[in-house]
């Protein structure tokens, strides 16, 4: 119990004096996600809703396909993005493997399957009276899906709430992407991983403490998101 | 005068439940038709072909002489024929965001847009409504802003789906006045209804339909002996 | 379009704009991303990407070695720790411009395969077998590593191993042939992790094993209560090596910066620096003379 304690206090002392490392791996972890979901919400949101709205053949295969990328293990993208990046792969002429922005790719994969199977879910419930009204209205298809996403709003933005949620907490994509380099591409998780890996458990309660207040935000404004 | 709507050997296949089959119908432009018939009978299906929400199977429609071909002319034409359906959807936001919605389609904004809906949102009896939550009014109310939402636009051709069906007493001559005095500004006014006594207030021809056909176009007179031949409306 | 009198006049304005709206939002996101991309090349050209072991990094050496050279060549060094295996494999596939490892057979052999040019000797420390203070295997007594480990097998005291084709477990697996021991059992634990993370786990087991002095130093203080059961031997030399990445073989790598690099580190400043770094009053590595 003392060991715990300690551990905490000097955790504090970390997070309440601003300790350099412990805001920079915080930033890094801050920029990297909200990046990654802006581009996983660009890519996302307009799949999920062609997908919702759209009949055609192939469509539950699709939906399968969805499911199961939301599932993967996070080494498992990060193996295979670090293949493509890697000097060695067919990307790696752009010399992207261990910076930020592989890391944001890394984190857009992770995370656009996820916003794109929650807006999938949030415009196929919605009220079908919401494109035909648009449309009889004078909209064109645009205009309509358009309408149909402010009216399903809330649930889209569960969507990327949730995908926002995924990619901050993850360890395996930072890590294989970014290296790990410290003041570069540390992030909180991987400086958790690090810290621990050394023992430093004061350091590793720090960042973890800043890590669940993240967290805890995250999942309120999920919580409010639900309740509208 | 081309008719403003034609339809000529039209098909449609709703499932499992009816096929749509006419083979000629003309609607004269500033006139009120009434569609009637049992449940089922393929009317809701009937009013959206005509409001160019659905293709047609099989067969050709017209709008004011020209052939209805492919998706996007359908979308350019609906800026002229518009739907009211059976339980009309409010988008969230206020009863002017409702009525402002197409208007800003037709790129009418300001003082012109504000003065068309309240003049609108008067016609139905619902002056002082324009900052009420649309989606908190109710049924009856609802209805009546449905309604000014689509005359607002002005279209050439107004479908509504039974829109009179269980509006209260008091506000039935008011939404009738509104629907009558339409073809005088040339709009053409097709209404599906249970009320048989509405082509009379209304002073509209009446269309049977039944399982997907038409029985057979009615003047006023001979609807009223039909129905004492039938038995229903 | 036919138009029909008395229609409403068709702008194409709100539709349009909602599209631009869109567009706009597109556009500038690919910029983003787009200059993002171009701005990491534009900083590639002053950032050295080294890779070494976690025990080195781990060692604290680097915070004190790396910021006078980038000071002077006027780079940043990006350090990325791995195991040694992935060090090296990172130099082959030259996704990293120098390599700064401690296992002598693996870095010959990468010299060999044209991987590596300009190897030099950088700096050295020793292993130590670490095992609890009531040494049940009476490993004080032993006269050499290898007879070390054969009594810990002969006890099968738990003993814990890096598992991971580390410097550290080549060394290990070394000794193990020496001793003519092949372990196996149930007390004998492949951890599959960093040095650190298996100086805590036997710490946990109360069990034995080999780590790096400079790895033990850094723990000994408030992380483990094991000791040092045997230490000395010539065969627990641990040199480190710095070599560049081949140019020929990866025409992008930054050659010319990685040979200031190991200029920097092999020469009077830079030994320096490795010779006074110390942790809790213990040197952690010592330099060639």
């Amino acid at each position: 119990m003392d060991f715990l304690t300690e551990s905490l206090r000097a955790a504090l002392a970390l997070i309440l004096t601003l300790d350099a490392e412990v805001v920079g791996a915080v930033w890094t972890s801050l920029y990297t996600s909200v990046a990654g979901i802006l581009l996983a919400a660009a890519v996302g949101i307009p799949v999920g809703t062609l997908i919702g709205v759209g009949r055609f053949t192939g469509r539950r295969a699709v939906l399968t396909l969805l499911n199961t990328l939301m599932a993967l293990p996070t080494v498992v993208v990060g193996l295979v993005i670090y293949g493509f990046l890697s000097r060695q792969g067919p990307l790696g002429a752009l010399g992207l493997l261990f910076t930020p922005v592989a890391m944001i790719i890394g984190q857009t994969v992770l995370s656009a399957p996820i916003v794109a199977n929650y807006t999938v879910a949030a415009v196929a419930g919605a009220d079908p009276r919401i494109m035909t009204t648009a449309l009889t209205l004078g909209a064109g298809r645009l205009r309509a899906a358009w309408q149909l996403l402010l009216e399903v709003r809330f649930g889209v933005m569960a969507a990327v709430v949730a995908g926002f949620g995924r990619v901050i907490a993850e360890v395996g994509v930072a890590m294989m992407l970014g290296g790990n380099i410290r003041g570069y591409t540390r992030t909180m998780t991987t400086a958790i991983a690090l810290e621990t890996s050394k023992g430093e458990f004061a350091f590793g309660l720090a960042l973890g403490l800043v890590l669940m207040t993240v967290a805890l935000i995250v999942n309120l404004f999920l919580n409010l998101l639900q309740q509208r | 005068m081309d008719p403003i709507l034609a339809l000529h050997n039209l098909e449609y296949r709703r499932g499992d439940q009816f096929t749509l089959n006419i083979g000629q119908l003309d609607f004269q432009p500033g006139r009120i038709y009434l569609l009637a018939g049992p449940n089922g009978a393929g009317k809701s299906t009937l009013l959206q072909l005509l409001g160019l929400l659905l293709p047609p199977d099989r067969g050709e429609i017209r709008f004011a002489g020209t052939v209805v071909q492919g998706g996007a002319h359908r979308q350019r034409l609906r800026r002229q024929v518009t739907l009211v359906e059976q339980s009309p959807f409010m988008f969230d936001g206020t009863v002017y965001d409702n009525l402002a919605f197409g208007l800003r389609l037709r790129d009418v904004r300001g003082d012109l847009q504000r003065h068309r809906i309240l003049s609108a949102l008067e016609k139905v009896g619902l002056q002082g409504f324009e900052s009420r939550q649309a989606r908190l009014l109710s049924g009856g109310e609802t209805r009546r802003v449905a309604l000014a939402r689509a005359m607002v636009l002005r279209p050439k051709v107004l479908l509504l789906d039974e829109p009179t069906a269980g509006l209260d007493r008091d506000s039935l001559p008011l939404f009738e006045s509104c629907l009558a005095a339409l073809p005088g500004e040339g709009v053409t006014v097709i209404i599906s209804t249970h009320d048989a006594d509405q082509s009379r207030r209304l002073r509209g021809e009446v269309l049977r339909l039944e399982a997907g056909r038409l029985i057979s176009p009615e003047t006023v007179e001979s609807a009223i002996t039909y129905r004492a031949v039938k038995g229903s409306f | 379009m036919r138009t029909v009198p008395g229609a409403p006049i068709q702008t194409k304005g709100f539709i349009n704009r909602e599209v631009t709206k869109v567009k706009k939002l597109g556009i500038l996101s690919t910029l983003l991303v787009l200059s993002l991309i171009l701005g990491q090349s534009a900083i590639a050209a002053e950032r050295l990407r080294m890779s070494t072991t976690t025990s080195t990094e781990n060692s604290g050496l680097l915070k004190v070695l790396l910021p006078p050279f980038e000071a002077q060549a006027g780079c940043k060094v990006d350090v990325i720790a791995v195991g040694t295996g992935k060090a090296l494999k990172l130099g082959e596939a030259g996704d990293v411009d120098v390599v700064l490892v401690h296992a002598r057979k693996l870095e010959d052999k990468f010299v060999a395969d044209g991987f590596g040019v300009n190897r030099k000797d950088v700096m050295y420390n020793d292993f130590v077998i670490l095992g609890p203070a009531a040494d049940p295997a009476s490993v004080q007594g032993a006269k050499t590593a290898a007879e070390a480990l054969a009594k810990i097998a002969e006890k099968q005291a738990p003993f814990v191993s890096r598992g991971d084709e580390s410097g550290t477990h080549q060394k290990e697996k070394e000794l193990w042939q020496a001793a003519g021991v092949t372990p196996k059992g149930a007390w004998y634990v492949e951890a599959g992790q960093g040095m650190g993370e298996v100086i805590v786990m036997a710490t946990e087991k109360q069990g034995y094993t080999l780590a790096d002095r400079g790895t033990y130093n850094a723990f000994k203080k408030a992380k483990t209560n094991l000791v040092i059961v045997f230490d000395g031997e010539k065969g627990l030399f641990n040199p480190y090596g710095v070599i560049a990445v081949n140019p020929q073989k990866h025409p992008h790598v930054k050659y010319d910066l990685a040979l200031k690099f190991i200029d920097f580190i092999t020469g009077a400043e830079g030994q320096k620096i490795i010779a006074d770094y110390k942790v809790d009053g213990d040197p952690i590595f010592f330099v060639y003379r």
